[in-house]
């Protein structure tokens, strides 16, 4: 089998085993799409050879760390066959990693099911705008990408209409307030259910924006914040920012419901705290609490022996997506997590070594670098 | 008195403290190296760095180099960091040339040497818990970034701050050094990186080695072999639980990337040209190709404290233009730098 023939085979067991479908099992799955990428990715092979070379159970399998997307191609294909690169966001001033994708059905595919599962509350007609600038042509934000999707498909719209500039809401001059409050007005003369997409630094400016006053938009509306704060605006504790958002739209506090992504992963995690959503009817998350989808695991590790820790011990984030398959099936991430309750707690970043004396943090050094 | 001579003078007692200190024979030595043992260096780690960094005999031009450089104050205010424990020596030498009255104040996390050196030199600088300088002072810091900008915003007015943070080393070989010099330059580099655990601005992090990956690969090997036999003469100390985790993190990065040869409890790491990486502390080194080891090194710039080289005097002459700021040395003089000043010398 050719290698793209194997590809295509994977991405259609895993598209069959997130909709359902458990002829096979994660674990064989996992194990399948790691034997086909230590074939056809060199630095794969090495990292698996530096652990002993052993491919036996899904635990086996080594994750890829998220700085090698910096360093290096992570993909088993060549550049020629990239569907997509979407580039990683990175820390301040650190330099980008880009996630090459062969295939986008199967990005699409997973993203959608999860994200109709966590954001959608009923069948009524929805709009969906995006505190986000609009993305470029390729997309090179996977979450800008995302984004659109979402905006298509929880519409049932026409593609070009995620294109709408009224549907991104923060351009050159910051947050467009006025078609922020446009499209609530929109949605409520319409009756329609409004979906706010947005990264969390979006939302301490358009909280700075409002300067205490509220948005007036529908008692149904949405808002699905995302990332950290990455340096581009004053940073506000989770708990503070879901009221202060919930109280900016006049919303419940359940209704802001966080996702976690990675550009170097295929698939996102939720909160499940939506009422009548169905990821909240089956998990009955609170708040803070992250789950996965039935494709994507996270396995908190010892950072150190990157053995996992017991539950509810804190470990930094192995993360097993089986949407991964042109790519890394496993990322080891330096976020700290601890599993609670069958979801997944997380308590900020790992950083490195906290700068001793005048040694240099890694940090320091890759910002230097972008520079 | 000349000016000049009481200046001199106030450095004597501290250098007599140190010289005592370094002498692993006598009682106070030996109660020296006990008390070091909270830096997390190895016993053959400590008695390494004495030997080789403690600068007990300095030469008197680069004693009158370190006065002249240095700036006088009504007081001098010495903030020390912990990592290079032996670096509170020459950094309470400038505050003493600086000023007759110098405050020290020790890193929590290490002031036994500063406590030590000021229990073979009585009076000669007093140690503090905390430093509160006026108008007309001086402060030395050294330290990360962060602690220097913490300590830069609460200065008053008129404090002169010299500010020493975060920086690394790097090494640069020619593509005309022969094998053999290579493989005799390697021990010494060896050494570089071993002492003080590699916890240090001076320590290396990255080596360029002219030529393709082949090149830097060999280069890697031979390397880590120095440094699996080094650390069976002088072991690695301990390590805290972050620095460990980030040497995990760069095993395997560099493993994704590029070649791994285990060296010792530490890692020397091969990858191609561009490919940057920065080791954590720990003894472990990054090898990179090059072909132009001047443009490879122009990003870094401000961050580079320290450049040993091997090869032709006209890259040595660009590399001194280019790198202003570092201390351009032989291998296995990295740590050693010339009792002149600050061992950075970095404007920044």
């Amino acid at each position: 089998m050719t290698r793209n023939a194997h590809s295509d085979a994977l991405h259609a067991a895993v598209q069959r085993f997130a909709a359902g479908d458990r002829a096979i099992s994660f674990g064989d799955l996992a194990l399948q799409i790691a034997t086909f990428q230590r074939e056809h990715s060199a630095g794969f092979e090495r990292l698996l050879a530096s652990r002993g070379g052993a491919l036996t159970t899904v635990e086996t399998v080594p994750g890829v760390p998220s700085d090698a997307f910096r360093l290096a191609r992570v993909a088993v294909h060549p550049e020629s066959e990239d569907a997509a690169r979407f580039a990683t966001s990175g820390t301040t001033g650190s330099g980008h990693g880009i996630h090459a994708m062969r295939r986008l059905d199967t990005y699409q595919a997973l993203a959608l099911r999860f994200g109709r599962s966590a954001l959608l509350s009923g069948p009524s007609p929805r709009r969906v705008v995006a505190l986000a600038p609009r993305h470029g042509e390729p997309p090179t934000s996977s979450l800008g990408y995302m984004m659109a999707m979402f905006m298509v498909d929880f519409e049932q719209a026409a593609p070009d209409s995620a294109r709408a500039p009224e549907r991104w809401l923060i351009d050159e001059r910051g947050v467009n307030l006025g078609e922020l409050e446009r499209a609530g007005a929109r949605a409520l003369s319409a009756g329609e259910d409004l979906l706010v997409l947005a990264t969390s630094f979006a939302l301490v400016a358009l909280l700075d924006a409002l300067e205490g006053r509220t948005v007036r938009v529908p008692e149904r509306t949405v808002v699905m914040q995302t990332g950290g704060f990455k340096g581009k605006s004053r940073e506000i504790a989770p708990d503070e920012l879901r009221r202060s958002v919930a109280r900016a739209f006049c919303i419940s506090e359940a209704r802001v419901i966080s996702e976690y992504g990675m550009t170097e992963l295929t698939s996102q995690l939720y909160e499940a705290t939506l009422p009548g959503a169905a990821l909240q009817a089956e998990r009955h998350g609170q708040a803070g609490l992250y789950f996965e989808p039935a494709w994507l695991r996270v396995v908190p590790v010892d950072p150190i022996s990157l053995d996992p820790v017991a539950e509810g011990e804190v470990g930094i984030a192995r993360i097993i997506d089986l949407g991964n398959v042109d790519s890394a099936i496993a990322i080891q991430t330096q976020d700290r997590v601890r599993r609670v309750d069958g979801g997944i707690q997380l308590l900020g970043r790992a950083h490195g070594a906290p700068p001793r004396g005048c040694s240099l943090a890694v940090e320091e050094f890759l910002a230097a670098l972008a520079q | 008195m000349t000016d000049f001579t009481a200046r001199r003078a106030r450095l004597e007692p501290l250098l007599s403290s140190a010289r005592s200190l370094a002498d692993a024979s006598t009682e106070r030595g030996q109660a020296a190296r006990k008390r070091l043992c909270s830096s997390g260096l190895s016993p053959e780690g400590i008695d390494f760095a004495f030997a080789r960094c403690l600068e007990i005999a300095p030469e008197e031009r680069e004693i009158e180099a370190l006065i002249g450089s240095t700036a006088t104050a009504q007081v001098a205010h010495v903030l020390l960091s912990a990592n290079v424990f032996v670096a509170a020596h020459r950094a309470i030498a400038i505050g003493l040339a600086a000023s007759d009255t110098v405050r020290v104040r020790p890193s929590r996390r290490e002031p036994e040497m500063a406590e030590l050196l000021l229990a073979g030199a009585p009076g000669a600088f007093q140690i503090v818990s905390e430093l509160s300088p006026h108008a007309g002072d001086r402060l030395w810091a050294y330290g990360s970034d962060e602690t220097l900008d913490e300590v830069a915003v609460t200065l008053p007015p008129g404090v002169a701050f010299h500010a020493h943070g975060s920086g690394f080393g790097v090494g640069v070989i020619d593509g005309s050094v022969t094998d053999t010099a290579v493989s005799e330059l390697l021990p010494r580099l060896a050494e570089d990186i071993a002492l003080f655990d590699q916890r240090g601005c001076l320590s290396p992090r990255v080596l360029l080695v002219s030529g393709g990956p082949d090149a830097a690969r060999d280069v890697a090997r031979a390397l880590s072999l120095e440094l699996e036999q080094l650390e069976t003469r002088i072991p690695r100390g301990r390590l805290e639980p972050h620095e460990a985790a980030e040497i995990t993190a760069y095993r395997d990065t560099a493993s994704f990337t590029g070649q791994v040869f285990a060296a010792g409890l530490g890692f020397v790491s091969a990858g191609s040209d561009g490919q940057w990486l920065l080791p954590p502390s720990g003894r472990n080194l990054h090898v990179l190709p090059t072909r132009d080891a001047l443009r490879s090194l122009s990003g870094l710039r401000p961050m580079i404290t320290s450049c040993a080289f091997a090869g032709e005097a006209a890259l040595r002459t660009s590399l001194r233009r280019s790198l202003p700021g570092a201390r351009l040395c032989q291998f296995g003089e990295m740590q050693r730098p010339p009792f002149d000043g600050p061992v950075d010398r970095r404007d920044l």
